[in-house]
């Protein structure tokens, strides 16, 4: 099957499933920068930066 | 002699913005008054309500030809209308927000998606009007994100001639979130819930503060290219707070030029709400839209708190769920203020700030989904 790029219908039908498709996405999107973040203290195994070595930086 | 006398006071009247007054400038006038006098005498985000009622009301003048191409207030709009303004917006924003409270705690973040089902709650009532077009329901939908930026940057790619009623619309509600939020929240919330106190959260080192704006403006401008001048911008901005190294480009994009664009885009937007294009059967039912789009959000962040409780064994309070409807940091706040007249002692607002940072990128990412779903 080949599936081409569609526009919205501007109908009562566009409107729900453009909101279905923009609500499903957006819970997957944030839930995905969540999980990123969760490995986020992982970093920190690199290594420490020190406040005030950066602000004595310059 | 007279008779010269008169005709010249007449071409001198003409000359004035009298002889063109309409009721619709007076209608306006007062409007823009009533924005004034909301900032001033209970002090919803005067900021902002206090330039744009003070440019709608001198745009409602005639005469002055302020917003007219060559007019003052014409340039101030062109930052709006080329989508400068909003992106400068955020990287103020970015200068000024601490994101710890979403970094330390990222299971609360899926209530930044869960607080914005009233974008589609507007959107579909919007359509069902018939009044709207898909394009025009999207940007309608989107005074549900409660983020004034990226309402002008989402309306102004999808129906620019609504600006003035979307932005009135959710600079004017997110003012008035201290008094829209709170019925919904207790109405969906028991005594015990709205009580539940949250653990404390984890410290966010310096390296992971450094790293996230990186990795999310990679992440956001790689899935939805359509708000990458916004998310670029906003993380820009808390690059420049977090190094530490460059505190006087931050403070300058928190401050100073938060500032200066600050009263730009308040003139711009006031500038914008002239009579013939405001006072009019669509203007209403957008002000109603957006009103359903903020209790629909604030109520889907607090259903989608109480369904993550089924799952957590650690609960958390149901109240921050609404934060998640953004409106960085009035919607936290409001959380806070509730939870704390429950409990003296629950102090939610570190907890709320989680969602209610998220929220920016929620509704950055449904913004972004609207614009390239509809303008592909």
């Amino acid at each position: 099957m080949d599936l081409i790029p569609m526009k919205v219908p501007d109908t009562m039908e566009g409107a729900i499933i453009l909101s279905l498709i923009d609500f499903f996405l957006s819970l997957v999107i944030i839930y995905g920068i969540s999980l990123i973040l969760h490995i986020f203290p992982l970093l920190n195994k690199l290594g420490k930066i020190s406040d005030e070595e950066l602000k004595g930086g310059h | 002699m007279i008779e010269q006398f008169m005709g010249l006071l007449f071409a001198l009247g003409e000359q004035t913005g009298l002889a063109s007054i309409t009721a619709g400038n007076i209608i306006m006038i007062i409007v823009g008054g009533l924005l004034v006098y909301l900032a001033l005498s209970k002090k919803y985000e005067p900021f902002l309500l206090l330039g744009i009622g003070f440019s709608c009301i001198v745009s409602n003048v005639p005469g002055s030809d302020l917003t007219a191409p060559g007019g003052l207030f014409y340039y101030a709009f062109q930052g709006v209308e080329m989508v400068i303004i909003p992106p400068l917006i955020f990287l103020g924003v970015g200068a000024m927000t601490d994101f710890g409270p979403m970094i330390s705690r990222p299971s609360l973040m899926i209530l930044g998606a869960a607080a914005h089902a009233g974008i589609f709650i507007a959107i579909i009532l919007a359509k069902m009007t018939g009044e709207f077009s898909i394009a025009e329901a999207g940007a309608i939908g989107i005074i549900g994100g409660a983020d004034g930026p990226m309402a002008i940057f989402v309306t102004m790619k999808l129906a620019p001639h609504l600006l003035p009623q979307i932005a009135v619309a959710a600079y004017s509600y997110m003012a008035l979130m201290p008094l829209i939020q709170p019925p919904v929240m207790k109405l969906l919330t028991s005594k015990a819930e709205r009580s539940i106190v949250m653990k404390q959260v984890r410290p966010v080192s310096r390296l992971e503060r450094i790293a996230f704006p990186f990795i999310i403006a990679i992440i956001v401008n790689l899935l939805l290219p359509p708000v990458a001048p916004l998310i670029t911008m906003l993380m820009l901005g808390n690059m420049l707070r977090e190094v530490l190294l460059v505190e006087r480009l931050a403070n300058t994009a928190a401050n100073d030029l938060m500032n200066v664009i600050t009263i730009t885009l308040t003139v711009a937007v006031g500038s914008t709400m002239a009579a013939d294009r405001f006072l009019t059967y669509k203007t209403m039912l957008i002000i109603g839209l957006g009103l359903i789009a903020f209790l629909g959000g604030t109520a889907s962040g607090v259903i989608g708190a109480k369904i993550m409780n089924v799952f957590l064994k650690e609960k958390i309070n149901p109240l921050v769920g609404s934060a998640g409807i953004a409106s960085v940091p009035i919607a936290a706040r409001v959380a806070h203020v509730v939870a704390l007249k429950e409990n003296p002692y629950n102090f939610l607002i570190m907890h709320a700030m989680g969602p209610n940072l998220a929220g920016v990128f929620g509704t950055a990412i449904s913004g972004g989904i609207l614009l390239a779903l509809i303008t592909h």
